[in-house]
């Protein structure tokens, strides 16, 4: 083929992506309470989740804790069924974040900082009414909260009813979906999947029911 | 001065415990124990304590050990997994999720799962990676593992291994994290040289 339809076809395709890819385009804003995404916000109290993790092909699985402290902090504590330790981490009041363990093959800055932000959304933190803003494409509301790099959108029906789906996304793209999936039940949802969708990357979630009464 | 202080010290760890000091006798003894035991089964309660959370998570499920290193944990609570290490390998079967882990691919898990064959099968005493104690109350003996190895050190204090005087099977074996947190497995219902079938062991 000749070099010159190689280079069309770049231009077109970049200029295709400039109208297309960005996911947010298209949406109106709307003025929109930001008291609605707060009525979805599992209060974790004390919730243990089968949970697994699959990352470029490999799986690892085990026991996630989510607990919310006294000082109102939440610790989010993941073993190995043999009690061998992932890791440990505590969302501190004011944003706040700490590492309190972590085993050396995860230690690394890239894979805290993703699990940070992936269990932030689903924690529904960071949620500055100040920066908040709404977007709609009709039958759902975007309800948006600008973060330090990127937005986290919860996405509900119109009337606010449904929590629908969960996005952390860079100023074009969702780059991260989170799901809530079956009953609240204990304060916490059945079930959770959280998934990467710029990388193969998937943390699935299931409730394992009456350690809340432990 | 200094002698009884670490006396009291070591009471003080753990209650009811001696300091026992003959060390070869004690390998003689578990070595003619172990050259006695071809095959362990026993059912197991897992306790790991949270201790910044004041939370535990127990489990359950079925132990088998075959000579010279093969084992198998059959989780069966809070939900099925299954554990099978035989001749090096390591084999992990969550639900469909099937995980083999070669050598070297993660050094750290590999040595934990080699700590459980080494206190089932009497050699651990042997281990370079551990420098231990031995301690002796009426009924057991508690071996009491602290690592040298730096990866091993970053994440427990020390593993102990409480074993039965009769015949020398573990009784419990206790892994104290530096973080504070603790795995305790307690073995029940053992039964010694029983007939275990090859497919209990088998890596597909």
């Amino acid at each position: 083929m000749p070099r010159y339809p190689i280079r069309l076809l770049i231009s077109l395709s970049a200029l295709a992506c400039l109208f297309s890819c960005n996911t947010y385009r298209n949406l109106q804003k709307i003025q929109a309470p930001d008291n609605c995404v707060q009525k979805f916000k599992p209060l974790f109290e004390k919730v243990m989740y089968k949970t697994s993790a699959d990352v470029k092909g490999n799986h690892i699985s085990g026991v996630l804790i989510i607990k919310a402290m006294e000082d109102s902090s939440t610790r989010i504590v993941f073993t190995n069924e043999m009690g061998f330790p992932y890791f440990d981490f505590g969302f501190l009041t004011n944003n706040g974040f700490k590492v309190y363990q972590i085993t050396p093959k995860l230690n690394n800055k890239y894979v805290i900082r993703t699990l940070k932000k992936d269990f932030e959304l689903i924690l529904f933190r960071n949620r500055d009414s100040i920066r908040y803003f709404a977007l709609t494409d009709g039958p759902r509301i975007y309800h948006a909260y600008p973060q330090a790099s990127g937005i986290n959108y919860y996405i509900t029906d119109s009337c606010c009813r449904q929590l629908l789906i969960m996005q952390r996304a860079s100023d074009k793209k969702p780059v991260v979906e989170a799901r809530f999936v079956g009953n609240i039940s204990e304060n916490a949802p059945d079930s959770i999947i959280i998934r990467h969708l710029n990388f193969n990357f998937t943390i699935s979630l299931k409730k394992i029911s009456g350690f809340a009464a432990q | 001065m200094g002698l009884s202080l670490q006396g009291l010290g070591v009471l003080a760890q753990y209650p009811g415990y001696k300091l026992w000091n003959q060390t070869d006798v004690f390998k003689k003894s578990f070595a003619q124990a172990s050259d006695a035991t071809s095959s362990i089964q026993a059912d197991f309660l897992q306790e790991k304590s949270l201790t910044m959370l004041s939370e535990k998570i127990n489990s359950t499920g079925r132990f088998m050990y075959r000579k010279k290193d093969q084992v198998r944990l059959e989780y069966l609570q809070p939900y099925p997994y299954l554990v099978i290490l035989n001749a090096g390998k390591l084999y992990l079967k969550d639900g469909q999720k099937e995980n083999k882990i070669s050598a070297g691919s993660n050094p750290i898990f590999k040595q934990i799962n080699r700590i459980m064959i080494d206190c089932v099968s009497g050699t651990m005493l042997d281990n370079p990676d551990f420098e231990s104690r031995i301690f002796e109350n009426e009924g057991t003996w508690l071996i009491e593992f602290k690592p040298r190895a730096k990866n091993l050190k970053d994440l427990y204090k020390n593993i102990n291994l409480v074993l039965d005087k009769k015949d020398f099977t573990a009784s419990s074996i206790s892994m104290y994290e530096v973080s504070g947190d603790k795995t305790i497995i307690r073995f029940q219902n053992k039964q010694l040289n029983a007939q275990i079938p090859d497919s209990a062991f088998n890596i597909p």
